[in-house]
C-alpha cells in the first residue's frame, strides 16, 4: 500500500526526466542494493550492477546501469507484492522492503536523500530478486560477501552512503566474525538474518555512527527491527509514517519532530497514541501547527518526558504551557519566542514542573516579574535560566538571584535592567558560572563589579554592546576571577592598549576573547592581551580593523591552542601574518577571513591547518582557482567555505574543492560569475552538502541544478537567486531528487509554471519558497503550484502584484496552513 | 458673651457655671448654650425671644472669632459625645429611632403621637440632671484643685477636659428630651398633613453650626409633627433662626468645609499613614453611635431634609425660594483662610476595646469623621450590605461594596483550588504560598487551527478578543438569578455588553451615585460603567 500512495508518477515520465539528466546512475539505489547483498550473500551476477553505478557522472561506469535499470522496474511495477518466497522463509521480505522504502523516505536526512521514486521501487526489487535470483547464495558465509560490497566504495569513494554502507557491512561483518565463532553453524548456514534481534540488537549497538545503524536497517528484515527496537533517536520528516515508525520503536528516547512538515495536533496526537515509554526528549521546534492538544497527547503518552523544546512556535501559549506542565518530570524546557505565553503559562510550567533544570523563554515579552518571581519559588533545582529580550525589571533579578543552584543566565537584551539588579544579583547564591548581560542598555561597568563583587566561580561574563567604558572598579573586581574566567565578551567596546593590558593581567585563564567592533584595538593591545593569556583558543577580532599582520605574529605566538579566530573586516593583515598563525596553531577549526583580502599565498600557508573546518573567505576577490587548490588539498576536514564574491574562482577550483573536501555541508558561492554548469558537475560529488547558495551565477542553466540536484542528496537549503539561465530542466531533477530540501530560492529564474507545479507537488519537506518574479510562470501555474504545496509550506515570498491576482480563497487556505506571506514589491532590475 | 454664663447661671442656679464654661472651647460652649436656650425657649414661660437673641448673636460672633470649621467640628462633638454607658444617650438620642429602649419610659417619641405629660417622669429627669451636675462639679473642682497648684500634663489636661465635656454633652441632650417632652403636651394643633421631613434623628447633626438651630427645631417638629400648625411651626422656626441666620455665609462655609474634611480623607481611611501625632499634640475627640451612623450631614433650614452633600442642599435649597437661587448662594463658599490656623483634631471610636478607642493602650486616633465613620461602621457594625451577585461578600460600608462588585465576577485570575482573584499579583502570591495549587487558566473556546492565519486571522482578532473577556466574565460572575445576570439579559449578550462597558467611553457623573442606594440594578449599572471609568482613571494616575 505504501508504495502506491508514495510513488505518483507513472514509470514513462521518470524516464523522461531520467534520460535528459544524462545521470542514468541511482546512488541511493545500491545503498539497499548492496546491503541486502550482503545479506543474501548474492553471486556477482546481482551484486554486481550497483556498485558500476557510481554517483560520479564522469564515471567510465556509468554505461551499465542504464542498461541495468531498465530491467527491473518493469518487473517492480508488473508485481508489486511479489510472492517469491524462497529459501529463508523470506516471504515478507517485499512487505520489509516496503516498509523499508517508506522509512528511509522519512528518516535522517543522509538516508532519506536515498528515497528517490525509482529507489522506493528499489528496495522490494531487489529484496524480492536478489533471493530468486540467487537461490544458493544464503550458504555462503556474511564474511564471503565482506569483498564484494566492499570493492566498490574503496574503487568510487565519492559515494558516500554506500561509503557507509560499505563501513557496516565490514563492521557488522567484523561482528559477526567476532561473535561468529560461537555462532559459527548457524551463522554459517543462513546468514545474519536467523541471529536473534538480541544479538542483532548487539551488533548495533557497536556502531557509532547514526548513518550505519540507518544502513542496517536495509540489511534484513530481522535487522531492521532489532534496529528499531534499538532506535534511540528518531528525525521525522514527515507526518504521515509516524505513528508506524513510533510503534515500532519502543526504545525511542528522542524524537525530532521540528522538520515534520505540517505535523499538527491530530496527528501528532494520533503518533504518540501508542505511547512511548521510554521517550526522553521531543523536539518541537518551529513546528507551529501543534497546539495544547497535541501537547496534552504527548505528555499523556511519555511519562519520562524530560526535556521538551518548543521553541518558535510563535503561536503557543498559555495552553500549550499548561499542557506541558502535566509532565511532572520536566527538566530542560524551551519556550522561545513562544509569543503568547504570558505569566499564567509560566506560573503553569514553574508549579507543573519543579524538577526544571533549565528554562529558556526569550522572546516571551509577555512574561513579567511576578511570574518570575513564582518560578524561582517554585523551581528550586534551574541551573539554567534564559531571559532574554524580556520586558522585566529589577525585581526578576532580585527573585532569580534566590535561586542557589543557577549556573547560568542569560539577559540579552532587557534593557530594563540596570546595575542596581546586578547589584541584586550578585547578593544571591555563589553557583553562577555564566552570565550574559549582552545588549540591557542600561548596564555599566559598575554593575559587573558589584556582580562579581565575591562570587569567585563567575567563568563566563558576556557583555557585548553594552558597556561603554570600563570602570577602574570592574577591573580590580575581574582581577579576582582571575583564576575562574574563561570567556570574556566585550563586544562594542571602546577599549585602549592600556585596558587590553590590564584585562590580560587579570584574566589569565580565559580561553574566549570577543572584542568585536570595539573600537581602539591595536596591534599593541591584542599582544598585550595574548602575552598574559595563552590558553585563548576563540578569539573574535571582527571589524577590529587597525589590528596588522603584527597582532596575528603575537598571538600565534602566544596561543598555541588557538581553534578560532575571526577577523572580518581586518583589511590590514596580509599573507605573513596568516602564515604565523598557520604555523603556529595547528588546531585552528575556524577562521573569518571576511573583506581581509588575502590572496592565494595567505591561502597556501592556511592550508597548513589541516584541523580546519571552517573558512570564510568572502570578499576576498584575489583569491583564484590556486588558492582553492591549496586548501582542497589538505583541508579534508573543511565542513563550512563561504567564497562570497571571489568571482575569480571558476569550475576548476569547484573541481579541487569537491575532491578534496569530501565533508563540505555549507558552501557559498553566490557572485563567483565564471562558474558554470560543469563546475556544479564537480559539485555533484559532495554528498553532504546541505546548504548552498548559488545567487546570481549567470552562467548556469538547469543542466547544473540537476546534477547538484542528483549528486548532494542531503541539499536542504539551496538558494538560486538571479541564476537567470535556470530553467524546468533543473526544477524537474530538484523536484525528483532533491526530496530533503526544505528552502528554495528561484527569484527571477527562468522557469515556468509547469516545472514550478512539479516542483512544489514533489518537495515534501519544502516549507520555504522565495518565488520574486518568475516572469514566464502564468498566474494559472502559480495557483496550481501553490495548491499543490498547500499544506507544507510555511513561508513564502512573492511579488505583492499576484496579491490582487491569485484567488483570495488560495491565499486564505495557505495563511490556514499556517504559511506565513511576505509580499514584495520590487521592481524587476537584472543585474550580473 | 458676657450674657452667656449667665443665662447658663440663671438656668441652672450654680455658681459654678462661669467655672465650667471656662473649661469649653469658646465655641462649643457658645453653641451648647444655644442648645440649651433653644431648648429653654420651647418651654412655657421662658424669655424665648431674648435669649434666643443673645445666643445666636454670641454664636455669630465667635463664628468670626474662631472660624467656622472650628465651630463646626466642635459643635459636632459637644453635641453628640455620649459615653455609650450612659443612660442618658439612649434617651436623649434614640428618640429619633424607632425601635428604641430607654430607661426612662416615658421619653417623648414620634412614634407616640399624643403622649400625655408625665410630671413624674419629669421630676426623675431633673433629679438626674442634678445629679449628674454635681458629679461634673466635682470633677472639675478637682481639676481647679489640681490646676492651681501645678500645671498639670497637657494630654492629661485634655483628657480631663474631655470628660467633662461628655458629661455636659449628656446633660444638655436629657435636658433637651426633657424639655422636648413638653411639648406635645404644650401643642394640640395637629397638623398630620405635614409630610415627615425624611429620616430626622439627633444624631443627624454631624454637624454644621448653622444646620444646628434648625435642626433642634427639626427634631422638635420632628417629634410633634402631628401638633403643630404651619404657621406655629413657621413662627416657631423663624423665630429661633433669625439670630442664627444674620451671619448668612455661615451656612455655605461650614458645609464646604464639610466637604473640605471628607475629600481630604479619601484614601487613608484608616489615618494611621501621614503624621502620627504625639498623644496630647492634637485635640481628641470622639462621636458617638448614632452621630456616626447619621446618614446625612447637611440639612434644609426650612423643611429639614437632610443631605450628604453641600452641594446637593443648595441644589434643594432653590426649591425654597428665588433667594437661594443667586449666584452667591448657588457657589461653593470659598474657604477660609483662617481655618488652617485650627489645633489638629484627632478622634477616638466610641467602641470600647477598639484599638481607635482612646482609653486602648496602643491608641490610635483617627484622622476625620469620615474615617471614624467608615471605620465604625467596617469594625462595629454589622455587615448589611450583600453583594448581590456573589452573595458572599458582605460590608457594612456602601463604598466597599461597590469597590467590590467593581471586580465582583471579574475575577479572572483564578486558582485551580477554585479561589478567584482580581489580581494577577494576588493570585501568584497564593500559588507560591500553597504547595500543589496552580493557576487556572479561565476556560475558552477550543483553539482551532485557523488560529495561526496571518492576514484574514488578523481581522478576525477583535471579534475573537472580545467574545474570550465575554466568556471569561460570564465564567466568572456566579451563575444563577443574580443581578448581574439581569444586567446582561437587558443588553442582549454578554459580549455586547462588555465591550460597551470595555470600549466605550462614558462620561458619566458618579458623584451622585452614592446617593441612590436603593436601586440594585441601577446601581449596579453604574458601577459597571463606573469601573471602567476609575479603571481608566487609575490606569492614568499610574
Amino acid at each position: 500500500a505504501p508504495s502506491s500512495s508514495i510513488d505518483p508518477h507513472p514509470p514513462d515520465l521518470r524516464q523522461a526526466v531520467f534520460r535528459p539528466a544524462s545521470t542514468i546512475r541511482i546512488p541511493s539505489l545500491s545503498l539497499p542494493l548492496h546491503l541486502s547483498l550482503l545479506h543474501t550473500s548474492t553471486p556477482v551476477t546481482c551484486r554486481a550492477p550497483p556498485p558500476p553505478a557510481p554517483p560520479v557522472p564522469t564515471s567510465p561506469q556509468s554505461p551499465p546501469s542504464p542498461a541495468h535499470l531498465p530491467a527491473p522496474r518493469p518487473r517492480l511495477i508488473h508485481h508489486p507484492p511479489p510472492p517469491p518466497p524462497p529459501a529463508l522463509g523470506r516471504t515478507d521480505r517485499d512487505h520489509a522492503a516496503a516498509d523499508l522504502r517508506a522509512r528511509s523516505i522519512l528518516l535522517l536526512p543522509c538516508c532519506s536523500a536515498a528515497p528517490l521514486p525509482d529507489d522506493r521501487a528499489g528496495p522490494p526489487n531487489r529484496a524480492s530478486r536478489s533471493p530468486t535470483t540467487t537461490p544458493s547464495s544464503p550458504s555462503s558465509p556474511s564474511s564471503s560477501s565482506r569483498p564484494k560490497p566492499i570493492p566498490p566504495p574503496l574503487g568510487a569513494s565519492s559515494a558516500l552512503p554506500r561509503a557507509g554502507g560499505g563501513r557496516i557491512a565490514q563492521r557488522s561483518a567484523g561482528a559477526m566474525s567476532r561473535d561468529g565463532q560461537k555462532l559459527d553453524p548457524a551463522a554459517g548456514a543462513v546468514g545474519i538474518g536467523v541471529l536473534s534481534l538480541d544479538l542483532l540488537g548487539q551488533v548495533l549497538d557497536r556502531l557509532r555512527e547514526p548513518r550505519d545503524r540507518k544502513a542496517c536497517r536495509l540489511v534484513s528484515r530481522a535487522f531492521e527491527r532489532a534496529e528499531a527496537a534499538h532506535r534511540r533517536a528518531l528525525r521525522a520528516l514527515r507526518r504521515e509514517p509516524l505513528p508506524r515508525l513510533l510503534r515500532a520503536s519502543p526504545a525511542l528516547e528522542r524524537l525530532d519532530l521540528s522538520a515534520c512538515a505540517s505535523l499538527d495536533d491530530a496527528s501528532l496526537a494520533a503518533a504518540v497514541a501508542g505511547g512511548l515509554a521510554g521517550l526522553r526528549s521531543v523536539c518541537l521546534a518551529r513546528a507551529s501547527g501543534v497546539g495544547w492538544r497535541g501537547l496534552d497527547a504527548l505528555v499523556a503518552a511519555c511519562p519520562k518526558l524530560e526535556a521538551v523544546d518548543l521553541s518558535h512556535c510563535v503561536g503557543a501559549g498559555d495552553r500549550e504551557a499548561a499542557a506541558l506542565a502535566a509532565a511532572a518530570g520536566l527538566r530542560e524546557l524551551r519556550l522561545d519566542k513562544c509569543l503568547a505565553v504570558t505569566d499564567m503559562g509560566l506560573a503553569k510550567v514553574a508549579v507543573g514542573c519543579p524538577r526544571l533544570e533549565k528554562l529558556s523563554f526569550k522572546w516571551c515579552r509577555e512574561i513579567s516579574d511576578i511570574g518570575i518571581d513564582l518560578l524561582a519559588k517554585k523551581c528550586r533545582d534551574l541551573r539554567s535560566l534564559d531571559i532574554s529580550y524580556l520586558e522585566v525589571s529589577n525585581e526578576s533579578l532580585r527573585s532569580i538571584s534566590s535561586l542557589d543552584k543557577l549556573e547560568e543566565l542569560a539577559m540579552v537584551g532587557c534593557s530594563c535592567i540596570d546595575d542596581e539588579g546586578l547589584e541584586l544579583l550578585g547578593k544571591g547564591s555563589d553557583s553562577l558560572q555564566s552570565v550574559d548581560v549582552s545588549r540591557c542598555d542600561h548596564v555599566t561597568s559598575q554593575g559587573l563589579a558589584s556582580l562579581i563583587d565575591g562570587r569567585n566561580f563567575l567563568q563566563k561574563l558576556h557583555a557585548a554592546d553594552c558597556l561603554h567604558e570600563i570602570g577602574q572598579r570592574f577591573l580590580s573586581k575581574l582581577a579576582t576571577l582571575k583564576e575562574t574566567l574563561t570567556v570574556l565578551k566585550l563586544d562594542g567596546l571602546e577599549v585602549s592598549d592600556s585596558l587590553l593590558q590590564a584585562i590580560g593581567e587579570c584574566c589569565n585563564n580565559l580561553v574566549e576573547i570577543g572584542l568585536s567592533k570595539c573600537s581602539g584595538v591595536t596591534d599593541e593591545g591584542i599582544s598585550s592581551v595574548v602575552a598574559q593569556c595563552s590558553n585563548l583558543r576563540t578569539i573574535d577580532l571582527t571589524c577590529c580593523s587597525l589590528i596588522t599582520s603584527n597582532a596575528l605574529d603575537s598571538i600565534a605566538d602566544n596561543c598555541k591552542m588557538l581553534e578560532c579566530l575571526r577577523l572580518e573586516s581586518c583589511s590590514l593583515i596580509n599573507e605573513k601574518g596568516i602564515k604565523q598563525i598557520a604555523t603556529c596553531c595547528p588546531n585552528l577549526k575556524e577562521i573569518d577571513l571576511t573583506d581581509c583580502g588575502v590572496n592565494d599565498a595567505a591561502l597556501e600557508h592556511l592550508a597548513k591547518c589541516s584541523e580546519l573546518r571552517i573558512l570564510k573567505l568572502g570578499l576576498c576577490s584575489s583569491i583564484s582557482d590556486k588558492g582553492i587548490a591549496f586548501i582542497s588539498s589538505n583541508c579534508g576536514k573543511l565542513v563550512e567555505l563561504d567564497l562570497y564574491r571571489c568571482n575569480s574562482i571558476t569550475d576548476d577550483g569547484l573541481a579541487a574543492l569537491a575532491n578534496g573536501c569530501k565533508k563540505i555541508k555549507l558552501l557559498n558561492l553566490c557572485y563567483c560569475n565564471k562558474i558554470t554548469d560543469s563546475g556544479l558537475g564537480h559539485l555533484g560529488s559532495l554528498e553532504e552538502l546541505t546548504n548552498l547558495e548559488l545567487r546570481c551565477l549567470v552562467r548556469i542553466t538547469g543542466i547544473g541544478i540537476s546534477s547538484i540536484a542528483i549528486g548532494c542528496k542531503s541539499l536542504i537549503e539551496l538558494d538560486l537567486k538571479r541564476c537567470y539561465s535556470v530553467d524546468d530542466a533543473g526544477l524537474w531533477t530538484l523536484a525528483r531528487y532533491a526530496l530533503n530540501l526544505r528552502q528554495l530560492t528561484i527569484s527571477y529564474c527562468q522557469v515556468t509554471g509547469l516545472g514550478l507545479c512539479h516542483l512544489l507537488s514533489s518537495l515534501r519537506c519544502l516549507q520555504d519558497i522565495k518565488m520574486v518574479h518568475l516572469s514566464w510562470v502564468s498566474i494559472e501555474g502559480f495557483e496550481m503550484a501553490l495548491r499543490a504545496a498547500c499544506g507544507r509550506l510555511k513561508k513564502l515570498k512573492m511579488l505583492s502584484g499576484l496579491k490582487s491576482v491569485l484567488s483570495p480563497e488560495l491565499i486564505q487556505m495557505l495563511q490556514a496552513c499556517g504559511c506565513r506571506i511576505r509580499w514584495v514589491n520590487k521592481p524587476l532590475v537584472y543585474k550580473d | 458673651m458676657a450674657e452667656v454664663p449667665l443665662a447658663l447661671a440663671h438656668k441652672f442656679d450654680q455658681p459654678s457655671s462661669t467655672l465650667l464654661v471656662h473649661w469649653f472651647l469658646p465655641a462649643a460652649a457658645s453653641l451648647l448654650l444655644r442648645f440649651l436656650l433653644l431648648s429653654i425657649v420651647v418651654l412655657p414661660g421662658s424669655p424665648a425671644r431674648r435669649m434666643v437673641t443673645v445666643s445666636s448673636s454670641s454664636s455669630s460672633s465667635l463664628a468670626m472669632d474662631h472660624g467656622q470649621n472650628h465651630i463646626h467640628d466642635q459643635s459636632a462633638n459637644l453635641y453628640c459625645q455620649f459615653n455609650s454607658d450612659n443612660p442618658f444617650l439612649s434617651m436623649g438620642v434614640q428618640q429619633a429611632f424607632p425601635p428604641f429602649t430607654t430607661p426612662f419610659g416615658a421619653v417623648p417619641s414620634t412614634n407616640i403621637p399624643h403622649m400625655d405629660w408625665n410630671p413624674a417622669t419629669m421630676l426623675d429627669n431633673l433629679t438626674f440632671i442634678e445629679e449628674k451636675i454635681r458629679q461634673v462639679k466635682d470633677v472639675i473642682r478637682t481639676m481647679v484643685d489640681n490646676g492651681g497648684q501645678l500645671p498639670c500634663h497637657l494630654g492629661e489636661f485634655a483628657q480631663q477636659q474631655q470628660v467633662v465635656n461628655t458629661d455636659l454633652t449628656c446633660l444638655i441632650v436629657q435636658l433637651i428630651s426633657t424639655a422636648g417632652s413638653l411639648l406635645p403636651s404644650l401643642k394640640n394643633s395637629s397638623f398630620l398633613s405635614h409630610p415627615p421631613a425624611g429620616h430626622m434623628d439627633m444624631a443627624n447633626h454631624v454637624g454644621s453650626s448653622p444646620t444646628l438651630v434648625p435642626n433642634v427645631t427639626t427634631i422638635s417638629e420632628e417629634n410633634n409633627d402631628e401638633m403643630y400648625s404651619p404657621e406655629d411651626y413657621e413662627k416657631l422656626f423663624k423665630g429661633l433662626t433669625d439670630g442664627a441666620m444674620e451671619g448668612g455665609i455661615e451656612i455655605d462655609n461650614v458645609l464646604v468645609e464639610e466637604q473640605d474634611a471628607k475629600d481630604g480623607d479619601e484614601g487613608n481611611d484608616a489615618g494611621m499613614d501621614g503624621e502620627s501625632l504625639p498623644p496630647g499634640s492634637y485635640e481628641l475627640l470622639q462621636l458617638e453611635k448614632d452621630e456616626i451612623l447619621a446618614p446625612h450631614t447637611h440639612f434644609c433650614s426650612i423643611c429639614g431634609k437632610g443631605f450628604k452633600r453641600d452641594a446637593n442642599l443648595r441644589m434643594h435649597m432653590r426649591g425654597h425660594g428665588d433667594e437661594y437661587k443667586s449666584p452667591a448662594a448657588l457657589a461653593k463658599p470659598p474657604r477660609d483662610a483662617s481655618a488652617e490656623q485650627e489645633p489638629v483634631k484627632r478622634y477616638s471610636c466610641p467602641f470600647i476595646g477598639c484599638k481607635r478607642n482612646k482609653l486602648h493602650k496602643n491608641f490610635q486616633p483617627l484622622k476625620t469623621i469620615l474615617c471614624v465613620k467608615n471605620h465604625y461602621k467596617r469594625s462595629h457594625c454589622e455587615k448589611s450590605y450583600t453583594c448581590s451577585r456573589c452573595h458572599t461578600k458582605k460590608f457594612s460600608v456602601m463604598a466597599d461594596l461597590k469597590t467590590h462588585q467593581k471586580h465582583c465576577g471579574r475575577d479572572k485570575w483564578l486558582c485551580s483550588c477554585g479561589t478567584s482573584f482580581s489580581r494577577k499579583d494576588k493570585l501568584f502570591a497564593h500559588v507560591a504560598l500553597f504547595q500543589g495549587h496552580t493557576p487556572a487558566l479561565p476556560p475558552e473556546e477550543p483553539k482551532t487551527s485557523s488560529d495561526q492565519i496571518g492576514d484574514v486571522g488578523s481581522h478576525q482578532e477583535p471579534a475573537k478578543l472580545q467574545g474570550s473577556t465575554g466568556s471569561s466574565f460570564m465564567w466568572g460572575a456566579s451563575s444563577g438569578n443574580d443581578s448581574a445576570m439581569d444586567i446582561k439579559g437587558f443588553d442582549g449578550s454578554s459580549d455586547e455588553f462588555l465591550s460597551t462597558a470595555n470600549f466605550g467611553s462614558f462620561n458619566f457623573s458618579f458623584g451622585q451615585a452614592d446617593g441612590f442606594p436603593g436601586e440594585p440594578s441601577g446601581s449596579s449599572f453604574s458601577m459597571l460603567l463606573s469601573e471602567h471609568f476609575q479603571n481608566s482613571r487609575k490606569k492614568g494616575q499610574n
